[in-house]
Parts: structure tokens; sequence; C-alpha cells
């Protein structure tokens, strides 16, 4: 992933390299003392290495999710196009005929090694098993002769079509079709050929690759062909339909490489057929787009799961700086000793590094590792997760892939982010007070800002002021949040001077937390543009604001435990001690909390939205649904009775209630929304006018429009209006309102090229029922409007091919759809039951948010990591104290028991800021945020996950301690209380 | 407040015998307490002398139980402190113990009051009893100006009484003083021994401390000499020696 990425990173690396290179030979004092550092105690060096490694873990585990669906969607390309680079479809066979004469002279381009014309058709595969039958009814028939398919593309081998074509009475089938009906070579099939019963014997199974697994929409196509001509001779036989004719283009090179000629190679067609376009014939390049929607994907995901694991890596940042802090203190006299020698603080920042930069190579080798697995992990949790998406049930076959670029990206993130941490840790620790540092005084704090930073701070103050009043004027995103806090943050330094600085740092994190908690009031629209940035800011500034208010107010935050810490016993005082050393450690502790409370805030809310979505899913069905139980599809091509006129009559009219037929035709579409400029894939669903009414709910109509009633009227009446999907030319992310009602975008028919300016008169509270209607691509979008609207623009192609279907009280709608498939198995038609597809998604969408709490519980680890290693110094740097203690009549389970309470004080306070902070941001999401618009269900909260959540975390922190906690309670006071350890 | 001296309540606080101690690094072996015979007077302010290594701090940490012995007995107040359980002598420390180290060893996140009213909290006293009597203590040692502040906030000498205070505040047998004036400037060493002397000489405290410094052991009412694990010389004086001198 992010190929672009890959030059900048490898340049930083390679100077960041050289400096270390440079200290390394020109340094040799430094060297040996970041050596020796290391080889001091080595167990802590690991731990150092483990808490660092799982930010550069999630950075490639994110970029293999991308590398991997990338690579999972291009299958498809494989699969079903194989050397397919372009086509062109025509519904009319004359058209059809000409645009193969047409094009034949590509094949002296250098560009194209193949031209091929076929014919194709959908027809429903049946066999009979011991009376009983297995049907496929969306078999794509092609009647393909196999001698010029082998001549197509790459010498012919990509094709797939090995052998002779098939005769009359014979049939090549692909393993897909093969597996699904149970056949095999030698076998009888009967194919339902323009509604006529057509047996014909299996004289071979191809692996469905290249041609033999080609087919016009779907990913995974149940393939047969027949002897070559035969469609058109079976399609003569009624007089009034026809077969698809379409005419294939492989451009030179594999199924990757042939994709960089297809823009030209399309336009010369375009150019070549120019004269035909009235009669319908559009150029698709769909190798192209497979390879555009792969990237697009894998970029979409893998960016998810990167911004998503960003909680994380801040996480991981801020353990980093914890650690040097710590290291820092504790090498306070060393340090002060070597500046009191005549060390510069430029060599000493130079040790740090050296040693820092030891830890970060080994954590991002370690690290990219990890990552690889984590990737692995994720995409094969995703993979299953897709698949409950696909409502044919075909999904997305996750292929594990790992690309170079994205090792050496994820490698190079890791490692620059560490550098960098450890680069400006080792500047603020290297300011030391040399005497305070070799004497061990206490540093003289309160250092008031230089004139001159105060000057800078407060311009920059300034600026980010105005960049905050445009910021909210446009109320989008996450500026809202971030400016205003950046010019509060500007202008402490200044505050500081005027008003005592507890209240100074308390006013202005409280001010930021106020500004989180209600900029969605004042700007309701702050998520409508969909962006992961806006979640990151606020979740950022929201757990920093709050950490800060409470370590400044600790005091407070502790009054109500007064009682157990002033009681005069044991207990007592090691609680009072438990509290008294995180308190006394301001920066220490308040790392560990953000550590703890960013990563569970993260958790907790995708917890909370997917309870508030789990919640509402009756209501979201019902009205996904509204009313209809069932939607039929079906080849509008099979010459007999309309299925939606027929399913009211004979025994099936007891059975159902009502038909809602469905005119459909394939589109293109702008995004209305203006996020991409790069046509979308559409389907025009016309609605029948006096079924316009049909009770799907809308959650936004255009101004004006008072009830759902007047925005169907409106479309029925005017060609111009539509109704949207709210999910309409989204590429994945969080929801947002890219679009609203009153919005315009140009609608077209991609094989005459003739389009209209739509304007969105409503948009759909769920449109889930509308997405695959008449076998369309999962990935073709919906539009709504009038069938009269869909006829006028897009002509033949518009056909009536689904319909939906409301069913009587008490019938069982499973055996209803069994009927229905049987009875109009000449026409292909599938059954399909809304209610199960719209439960399938929501379960899709609640797995896939477990997968994003499953990856953001790394982020728990590096928390838990942190505290580890705070408690773990905390032993080293009490001794003496612990001796004192011991000595004084501390018992050693007192001190045990006391370190095991301040872990837990820390982790506790955390635990809980995050979870508080995370049910309130979700709570005014609710509220506030569109995406939760009309939602039923009320505000659920999900007391199981958060208190598993609560108490995994709170018991992990407690083992994490125990060790540091024993060791501490083993010390022995003679020993510790002496003044040279 | 305790009784002074008399010689109604005069007799044999510390009785230890054949005492043996051995550190071990490795294959070394280092004999630090050999087979040593010593005890303490109720009342009496010893000082332990000796030069580098030569085992005093080690017979401080033995003798007040802090550390382990590996051989022979040590009966305070009656009682064997290495018959006992961890926690047994743990708690024994606490009600019949003080300590005062070189390095102050004050909890620094605890304010001075906190400091000093710990070892009242850990037998027992209430709260509010316990912040009174600390409070008392510090104005005791001179630090009644200073009982909110935390040793980071206070001069070598402060927190050395502070320790002092802390030491001596739950009234305990014997106070424990591992070379109290090593970390501090002649003006403070003197201050402090003084008090030292003072507490010694109108509470009748028993003080044991190892010094290295001469002047010190001269205003100890008894001297003993410590040299390869062994005592080498054991000397009382006559009270009158122990009075405070002016600091010059």
């Amino acid at each position: 992933m992010y190929p672009n990425l890959t030059p900048p990173l490898v340049v930083l690396l390679a100077t960041a390299a050289g400096l270390l290179l440079f200290l390394v030979v020109r340094g040799p004092v430094l060297r040996r003392l970041a050596a020796r550092q290391i080889s001091r105690r080595l167990a802590e060096a690991a731990l150092i290495v483990v808490g660092s490694t799982l930010g550069t873990a999630i950075i490639v585990g994110s970029l293999v999710v991308g590398d991997t669906l990338n690579r999972s969607v291009k299958q498809d390309a494989y699969r079903s196009l194989g050397p397919i680079d372009e086509r062109v479809v025509t519904a009319d066979p004359v058209a059809g005929e000409l645009v193969g004469y047409a094009l034949a002279n590509l094949r002296s381009d250098p560009r194209v090694d193949g031209v091929l014309t076929t014919h194709t058709e959908q027809a429903a595969a049946v066999v009979d098993r011991g009376g009983a039958q297995v049907a496929q009814p969306r078999t794509v028939v092609w009647d393909t002769d196999f001698a010029l398919a082998q001549k197509f593309g790459d010498g012919g081998a990509a094709s797939g079509l090995v052998g002779a074509s098939p005769k009359a009475g014979q049939v090549v089938i692909n393993d897909a079709l093969a597996g699904d009906l149970g056949v095999r070579a030698g076998d009888t099939v009967t194919f339902y050929l323009y509604g006529k019963p057509t047996p014909l014997q299996v004289i071979r199974v191809l692996p469905a690759r290249g041609l033999a697994g080609a087919g016009l929409s779907g990913t995974v196509n149940r393939d047969a062909f027949v002897a070559p001509d035969m469609l058109m001779s079976a399609a003569a036989t009624t007089g009034t339909v026809w077969p698809r004719t379409v005419t294939l283009v492989s451009n030179v090179g594999g199924v990757e490489s042939g994709n960089v000629h297809s823009d030209a190679v399309a336009a010369k067609i375009r150019e070549t057929l120019a004269p035909l376009s009235a009669a319908g014939t559009a150029v698709e390049t769909p190798k192209k787009d497979v390879l555009d929607a792969a990237k697009k994907t894998g970029d979409t995901l893998g960016s998810l799961f990167l911004f998503m694991g960003s909680f994380s890596i801040i996480a991981g940042v801020l353990l980093l700086v914890n650690i040097f802090v710590m290291l820092g203190e504790e090498r306070k006299n060393q340090l002060g000793m070597l500046r009191a020698v005549g060390m510069k603080r430029s060599r000493l920042i130079g040790g740090f590094v050296l040693e820092g930069a030891a830890y970060a190579i080994v954590a991002s080798a370690i690290g990219t590792g990890l990552g690889i697995g984590v990737g692995r992990a994720v995409a094969s949790i995703a993979s299953s997760i897709f698949r409950s998406w696909s409502q044919d049930g075909t999904g997305l076959d996750i292929t594990f892939a790992i690309t170079r670029t994205s090792l050496v990206n994820g490698f190079a993130m890791g490692l620059l982010i560490a550098l960098l941490t450890v680069l400006v840790t080792s500047a603020r620790i290297s300011r030391l007070n040399i005497i305070a540092a070799i004497r061990d005084l206490p540093a003289a704090g309160g250092r008031r800002m230089r004139v001159r930073w105060l000057v800078v701070s407060t311009a920059l103050a300034a600026v980010f002021a105005v960049a905050a009043v445009f910021a909210v004027a446009r109320g989008r995103g996450a500026d809202t949040y971030l400016m205003p806090a950046l010019a509060l943050l500007f202008a402490v330094p200044l505050l500081a001077r005027c008003a005592p600085t507890r209240f100074v740092y308390t006013g202005a994190a409280a001010a930021v937390l106020l500004w989180c908690l209600t900029a969605s009031l004042v700007r309701p629209n702050l998520y409508d543009d969909s962006s992961m940035a806006t979640y990151i800011v606020l979740g950022v500034l929201l757990t920093f604001a709050a950490v800060f208010l409470v370590s400044e107010n600790q005091s407070i935050v502790l009054r109500p435990l007064r009682p157990v810490i002033e009681r005069p016993t044991e207990a007592g005082l090691a609680t009072r001690l438990a509290v008294a050393f995180p308190l006394a450690r301001k920066f220490r502790t308040g790392a560990t909390l953000v550590m703890y409370s960013i990563v569970v805030f993260t958790i907790v809310l995708i917890t909370q939205i997917n309870a508030i979505i789990s919640a509402s899913v009756d209501g979201q069905v019902r009205e996904a649904t509204a009313g209809y139980s069932i939607r039929v599809d079906y080849n509008p091509n099979a010459p007999t009775t309309d299925p939606a006129t027929a399913m009211r009559t004979g025994s099936l009219g007891q059975s159902v209630v009502a038909v809602t037929p469905l005119t459909i035709a394939t589109a293109g579409a702008t995004d209305p929304g203006r996020r991409t400029t790069a046509p979308l894939h559409a389907v025009a669903v016309g609605l029948a006018p006096q079924a316009l009414d049909t009770g799907f709910k809308l959650q936004r109509r255009l101004p004006g429009l008072e009830t759902d009633a007047a925005v169907w009227s409106l479309v029925g009446r005017d060609d111009r209006y539509v109704v949207l999907d709210p999910s309409f030319g989204s590429g994945g992310g969080p929801p947002g309102e890219a679009f609203r009602a009153g919005d315009t975008f140009w609608l077209s028919d991609p094989t005459t090229g003739r389009g209209q300016t739509k304007t969105i008169a409503g948009v759909l509270q769920n449109g889930i029922p509308f997405y695959n209607a008449g076998f369309s691509p999962a990935t073709a979008f919906p539009v709504v409007l009038s069938a009269t609207a869909v006829r006028d623009q897009f002509g033949l192609q518009a056909q009536v091919s689904s319909a939906f279907v409301r069913v009587a009280p008490g019938v069982d709608e499973r055996q209803l759809r069994s009927a229905l498939q049987g009875r109009f198995l000449s026409s292909s038609l599938v059954a399909t039951s809304i209610k199960d597809v719209v439960q399938r998604m929501f379960a899709g969408t609640r797995s896939f948010f477990q997968l994003m709490d499953g990856f953001l519980a790394l982020g728990l680890v590096v928390g838990i990591t942190g505290l580890g290693v705070v408690m773990i110094r905390a032993v080293r740097e009490r001794r003496r104290t612990i001796g004192v203690l011991r000595a004084l009549g501390f018992r050693s389970g007192t001190v045990q028991r006391s370190f095991l309470m301040e872990s837990s004080f820390v982790a506790l306070e955390g635990i809980l800021l995050g979870t508080a902070l995370s049910l309130l941001t979700a709570w005014l999401l609710y509220r506030n945020s569109s995406a939760f618009s009309g939602l039923e269900g009320g505000f659920a909260i999900d007391w199981t996950t958060i208190s598993i959540l609560v108490a995994g975390t709170f018991a992990a922190s407690l083992l994490v301690t125990l060790a540091p906690a024993r060791r501490a309670a083993s010390i022995r006071p003679a020993i510790a209380v002496r003044v040279d350890n | 407040m305790k009784t002074p001296l008399t010689s109604e309540t005069a007799g044999t606080l510390l009785q230890a015998t054949g005492v043996r101690k051995v550190y071990r690094n490795g294959a070394v072996a280092v004999v630090a307490l050999d087979d040593l015979d010593f005890s303490v007077e109720r009342g009496e302010l010893v000082a332990v002398m000796g030069p580098s290594g030569s085992g005093k701090t080690t017979l401080l940490n033995c003798l007040s139980g802090l550390d382990d012995i590996d051989g022979g007995r040590v009966l305070v107040e009656g009682r064997d402190l290495f018959a006992m359980s961890d926690g047994d002598r743990t708690q024994h420390r606490a009600q019949s113990m003080g300590f005062v180290f070189q390095a102050f060893n004050l909890i620094p996140v605890f304010s001075a009051a906190e400091n000093v009213e710990l070892p009242l909290l850990l037998v027992g006293v209430p709260s509010r009893q316990a912040r009174t009597r600390a409070v008392g203590m510090l104005e005791r040692v001179g630090l009644g100006h200073r009982v909110a502040h935390r040793p980071s906030e206070m001069s070598g000498g402060e927190q050395q009484r502070v320790t002092i205070a802390r030491a001596l505040v739950a009234a305990p047998a014997i106070v424990w003083a591992d070379e109290p004036t090593g970390n501090l400037d002649t003006k403070m060493a003197a201050s402090v021994m003084d008090l030292l002397c003072e507490l010694n000489a109108s509470e009748g405290q028993t003080i044991v401390l190892v010094t290295h410094d001469p002047g010190i052991g001269e205003r100890a009412s008894r001297l003993v000499t410590v040299r390869d694990g062994r005592l080498v010389s054991d000397s009382r004086k006559p009270p009158r020696s122990r009075v405070a001198t002016p600091v010059g």
C-alpha cells in the first residue's frame, strides 16, 4: 500500500541511518555508553522492545490487510476476466454483429492480441437427483467457438477453453456450475433456454478461469458452453428475444500488464463504434474496473485499519516517551556527571538516540514480522464477514498477499516514529541542571518560558484562533475540533503569566473537553464528511484533555477515598502510598493514563456504535423491507408469462398479497457527494406509478416535501427526481452525509451514452433491498425512480426483471420462495428473503465492528506493557523507600499490596476515564449525528462487553504488576537503605 | 513522654551472642561479623566505630533485625529476633525500634508530618492522634514551621531532623542510627548530635549509632570499636562528658 510514500520514507530512513552511522563511527564514547546501558539490564531492554514492537506491528498489519484485500479483489480479474480487457455488449443481435465486424480490424492494433464475438444468455440449469431437482438459476450460457477462443489473447492459453467446441446436444461447464449441480462429464443437465427445457450432455468440466469463468456481472460465474450459434438458433424459435452479443477484446500482456493499454484501446473502440452508438453499444473496461476496485477496496480497508490503529500507535509513542523519561530520571546522576566533565548536550542526546535507535530497530524488525501475522489474522476474519455480506453467497475469496512496498513502508513508518519520539524525548531529558542532577536534588520547576517563545506561542494562538473561526463556520470535520483546541493550547503560556498555572491548566483542559463534547450540538453536520480523521482528532483531544484535567485535580478526584487513605492501619498506609506516588509523578502517571484511556475510549466507542445498531436491527429490518418479504429476480428474456403477473394467479395467488414489479437498467452516475470524479456503477430501479408509495421509509426529504408520500409522488410525476440509498457512492469508512436532498448528479445509460441531470428528492432510510436487483452487480448503487423515467431514458435496455413480493399473513416464506423458484424455473427466477439479506448485512456489520474491537485491543497490550514498565521502574527507583518502610514496620505483604493497589489505581482510572468519555461521546453522536438519525431501539449500552473489557484489562494490568510487586516485597531492608545501592 | 532513666528501669535491652554474618558472592565468602557478642543497656548512647568495611553497618543491620544472620542469637527486650517470623519481626521493629539513616531516607512523596506519623499509624494510633503527636515531635526537633513541607523542600539538616523525629515518635525502646551525620556539614552534624545526646540524656532514649567520626564517638556514653567483624574495644564514659558542646 501507498507506493507514493515509499520514496520519501526511504529518503528519511536513509538520512536517519546516515546520522546514526555517523554517531556510531564518530562517537566511540556514545557508542560504548549506549551499548553498556542496553547490556546492563537485558530483561528491561527486552521489555522496552516488546512495548515498542506493537506500533510497527499495527502499521504493518494494516498495510498487509490492504494488500490482501487488493490482491483478493484482483483475483476476480484473474478468475472471471482472464484475457478480457474490454467488451462491448449489445442487446440487438444485428448491432452486435456489426460491432463484431467493426472491431475485427482491431486485431492489427499492436496493443491488441485478440477479438472474439460470442453470445450469452442467462438460463436455469437443472439436474434430476433421484426424483428431486437440483437447480442453478443463475447459469451463464455461452455459445462460443472454442477454436476462435483459443486464439484469443496471450497465445490463447489464457482463455481456459481447451478442447473442441461442444456439438449439438453437448455442453462444457465450468467447475463452479459442476459443483453446484453435483455433476461431472457424462451426466445430463437440462437448460431452460428461452423457456424451453433443453437436455445436454456434459462432455467436459473446465476450471473457472479466463473465458471459462467469464460473466457480465458476477465475481463467481457458473458458466455453460453450448455449441457455437446454438443460442441464436434457440432464440430464433421465439422470434421475440435474442441473446446478448458480446465482443471481447484482449490487450497485449498478462492479466494485469494488459491493463495499461485499456484507456487507449477503449478510446479506439469508442471511436470505431461511434456510428453505432445509437444502437446501444456500450464499451466496458471490466478489467480496469476490477483492478481499480481492488485498489480502492484495499486502500479503503487498509487505511481504515491504519486510522483505527493510530490510537494504539499514539499509545505506543507515549510508552516510548515514558520509558525514556524514566531512563533519564534514573540516569540523572550519570547525565549530570557527563555534562559536568564537559560532554555537550548534543552528544548527550546522541547517546540516548543511539540507545533508543537500537531498541527501535530491533522493535521495528520484530514488529514487521508480527504485523504480517496480525494482517493475516484480520484478513482471514474479514473474509468470512465479506462472504456474509454477499447476497449470492459468493463473497470474496481472500488471497493473502504482502507487497514489498507495504513491508518497507510499515518498517520505515514504525522506525521513524520511534526515532523521532526518542529524539524529541532525549532533547527534553538533556535539559538538566547539572548540580541538581549530580546531587539528586529536585529540578527547579516552574521555569518561565522565554519571552521570544512566549511571543511565538501567542502569535500561533492568534493564528489558530482565526483558523478556528473559519473551521467552526464551515462546521465540518476535524478542523472544528482541532483549531479551537490548538488556539487554546498556544494561549496557555500567556495565560499562565496572568493566573496561577493550575487554574490555567485546569481551565484549558476543561474548555477543550467541553468543546469536544458539545461541538456537535453547535455544528450538527460535523460528521457528515465521513472522515476517520474527525474521530481520531476527537478521540485524541478528549482523552488528553480529560487526563490533563484529572491529573491537575487528583486531590479532588480522590477526595471520596480519603476515609480509606486515612485509616490508621497498615492497609490504609498502603493505600496512601499507592496513590501518593502516582500523584507525585504527574507526567508518568498522565502518560500511562492516556495510554489506557485512549485505547479503551476507542474500543468502547466501537462497541457502543455496534450496540446501538444491534438494538435497532428489528426496526431497520422493518423499515428496509417496507412490508415486502421477498424479492424475485429473473431473466426477462424467457418468453413465459411475466412472473410478476403470474404470481398473483393460480395457486400462488393465495400466498401473495401484492407484487411490485421493478424496471431495471444498468446505469452510470456521477457522485452527488463530489467525493470522486470517477463514474459510479449504478442500477436504475423503476417503480410503477401505482406502487411508488411503497412504504420504504426516507431519512431525508427535499425541503418543502413534508411526507414520504409527497416525495414518492414527485418522483412519480417528474422524471427529474430520484430517490437514493444513503450509501450511494460511498467507498467505505464511517457513515456520513455526503449528499443531501436537493443535490444533483448525472445519470447516464452506458450503452448509448445518453444522460440526464437528476435531483435527489429523498434519501432512503435503508436501500439494501434495491441492491443486486435484476442480477445487477453488488457494486452497482441503486437509483430509484419511476418506471416511466427508466423506460424513457434507457429504452430497450430497461426491462422488468425483478419484483418485490408481499406475502399473505401465515404463509411459510421459505416454502413460498421454493415454490416460486420451482414454478418459474424456466425464467431463471431467484427468490430472495429481503429480511434475511438485511439481517445478514447487519450481522456482517456487527462482525466487522467486533473485528475492529479485536484489532484495537492490540493497543491495550501497549497500555498494559506501559504500566508494567512503569511499575518495574518504580520498584528500582523506590528501593530505598521500600527499605525504610520495611525497617519502620511495613510487612512485605503490605509492600506488595501497595504496589498492586498503585497499578490498580492507575489502570482503573484510565479504564474508567476512557469508558466514561466513550459512553458520553457515543450518546452525543447518537443524539446529533445523522448516521444515527431515525434508528429505533434507543441508546443501548452493551454492559456485558464493556464489563468484560474493563475486567479483562484490569486483570491483565494486575497480572503484569504482580512480578514487580513481588520483587518490591522481597527487597531486603538492610541493603535497600544503604547509601550506595 | 518517656520516664528518665533511673536505676529501677535500667537493665539489658539487647543481648547478642555468637552473631555471625557471612556475605557470599559466588565462590567468595566474606565474614562480616565473626562470632560477635554484644549487649546494650537501657539508656545507653552507644557509638560503634571502626574503619571502612569493618562491619559497623552490618552489626547495626543484624542487631536490628533488618538483615538475617548466619549464626548466633539476638535478644531484644528478652525476645529472640531471629526466632520470630518475618512478619513478627517486622511488627516488633514497628513497636520497639526507630531508625536514622545517613541518606535520610524519607518518603519523598510525603510531607514532614506524614513521614513522622508513619510509625504511629503502623502501630494503630488513630490518625488524628498520630498527626498531633507527629507535629509535636517535629516542634520538638525544631521543625514546627516545616510540617507540611516535602523532603525535597528541606535542607539536609532539616531532613535528618525529620528522620530523628520519625525514629522517636513512637517511643521505641531503641533507636538505630547509621552514620546520622554522614551527609551533613559540620554545623548541621553538631546540631543533630546535640539533639540525639539531649534526647538520650533527658529521656533516657537508648541509641546505637554507627559513625566513623571520632568527634561524634567522643560524645557517646559508650564507644565500641569493630574491626574485621569483631569487637576490639568497648569503653564506657561518665555521663558528664556527653553534655552538648557549643558548635564552632
